[in-house]
């Protein structure tokens, strides 16, 4: 079976970096990649990382008010919108 | 070269800053465009500028910094974003650099702005006089934080805390890396700054702090590398207002000009400009025939920037006396404000300006004192 990737997209490119920042300073498990043109059309930056690390990283984003505009699930080819909220 | 002309623009640069101007040429800069390697190394490159102003205002919010082309741009950015509308009463000082009364003029004849301006008290603006000034219309208080010819610093927190609510739009022009400022983001509303004078970058940089609550309408749209898919601007910043690629080599080196600031300490290049200041107010307080404009010793709170004129000698002839006998840069004339020059009496011939850096010497100030010393018995004999 496929990992499945989390895919984050934000509003802006401050608040990628930003989200770059606090992560890194966290040690957390995650990279940046293009956005997915499959999920948006915007030409900038999101964060990756694999589902079954959902409890490490947004709970941190949240508390930094870094919350992604948007956030999509890849398992291969296949793209799906994912629920931030449980 | 004695180079006494920082308020113009700081020299010499650090090296760090010359550094990361010349690695940034060397690679691509897109930044916030691609997603590839070098597009992103270039949003770091402009993030780390952003981190770095956001450390020296004590900003809440990094986003709601906007990086201009210099600080004429920030200021025409606030004033005109606003909304000001006929009738709308606007309060400036008095000392203000043309980069806010010419906007201002402007919307005095384009929309029928009400300006006033309050009158300095010898030579330096206060707090009550703007809260007697204030009245039920008054949308914006606008204040050069330093005049850029006396060096009569302004006491802006004071003047926040008498206007209350009503926005302050603060040129931080010559005190941004020259003053400690890190208490100014939680309470100044418009906070605009250059990146080549005190904060030791490139020219071509530059700066707005929009505080949380306050919306701007964007002097210029277009490219802004998010919302592609859209034909209209996007509205949150810092892109709403950062239109077009940002000045990626520019912001490398203010980047590198403000971390060498913090390096330094705010506190000790402050203490440094004050001594060369007062050295050179107690060295050249007897010369016959000059004039000294501006808060004296210990006469009022100041900048690093004097102002003189010498018996006998026009503005232009003894700054290029000084240029040509000494190797001394000074700056002459009415240096952009007209309106201060015409407080100080000084309008139209206006003055010498020295304007002291954190890398000038107690010996660069001797020299200049002595030199003014022989020209003011040259014209006397």
């Amino acid at each position: 079976m496929d990992v499945a990737e989390i895919i984050l997209v934000f509003s802006s490119n401050t608040k990628i970096l930003n989200a770059e920042d606090l992560l890194e300073e966290k040690n957390l498990p995650f990279i940046l990649v293009p956005v997915p043109k499959e999920v948006n059309p915007n030409c900038g930056l999101a964060i990756s990382f694999l589902e079954s690390d959902r409890d490490l990283i947004l709970p941190v984003l949240e508390a930094a008010d870094l919350m992604p505009a948007a956030a999509y699930r890849r398992a291969g080819d296949l793209f799906s919108v994912w629920p931030l909220v449980h | 070269m004695i180079y006494f002309d920082n308020a113009a623009t700081s020299f010499p640069k650090p090296v760090a800053v010359i550094e990361a101007v010349v690695a940034a040429l060397k690679a691509p800069a897109s930044p916030g465009r691609s997603g590839h390697t070098p597009s992103l190394e270039a949003s770091r490159t402009v993030h780390r500028a952003r981190k770095a102003v956001t450390k020296i205002f004590g900003l809440s919010d990094n986003s709601r910094l906007v990086f201009t082309p210099n600080v004429s741009w920030a200021i025409n950015a606030a004033l005109s974003g606003l909304g000001l509308e006929r009738g709308d009463h606007v309060l400036s000082g008095a000392l203000e650099h043309n980069s806010t009364a010419r906007p201002l003029a402007r919307l005095v004849k384009e929309i029928g702005l009400d300006w006033e301006v309050v009158p300095p008290r010898d030579g330096a603006m206060v707090a009550s006089d703007f809260a007697a000034r204030l009245r039920p219309q008054t949308k914006l208080v606008v204040l050069n934080h330093a005049s850029n010819v006396s060096g009569a610093l302004a006491p802006a927190l004071e003047i926040k805390e008498v206007v209350g609510e009503i926005p302050l739009l603060l040129d931080a022009a010559q005190t941004a890396g020259a003053i400690p400022m890190t208490d100014y983001g939680s309470k100044i509303d418009l906070l605009a700054f250059t990146g080549h004078k005190g904060l030791q970058g490139p020219t071509g940089t530059g700066g707005l702090w929009v505080r949380p609550g306050l919306e701007l309408r964007p002097l210029a749209v277009g490219g802004s590398g998010s919302r592609s898919e859209s034909l209209e601007h996007p509205d949150f910043l810092p892109d709403a207002l950062e239109t077009g690629t940002a000045n990626t080599h520019g912001l490398a080196g203010l980047a590198a000009g403000v971390e060498w600031v913090l390096a330094t300490g705010v506190e000790a290049i402050r203490a440094r400009e004050e001594q060369l200041t007062t050295n050179f107010l107690e060295k050249v307080a007897g010369i016959d025939g000059i004039q000294l404009f501006g808060p004296g010793l210990g006469g009022g709170q100041r900048v690093s920037t004097v102002s003189f004129n010498l018996s006998g000698w026009s503005s232009s002839d003894l700054a290029a006396a000084l240029e040509k006998n000494y190797g001394i840069m000074a700056r002459a004339g009415l240096h952009c404000a007209p309106l201060t020059h015409q407080h100080l009496g000084t309008f139209p011939g206006g003055s010498v300006r020295f304007s002291f850096g954190p890398q000038n010497t107690v010996s660069e100030v001797i020299i200049a004192a002595d030199a003014l010393n022989e020209l003011a018995l040259a014209r006397r004999n």
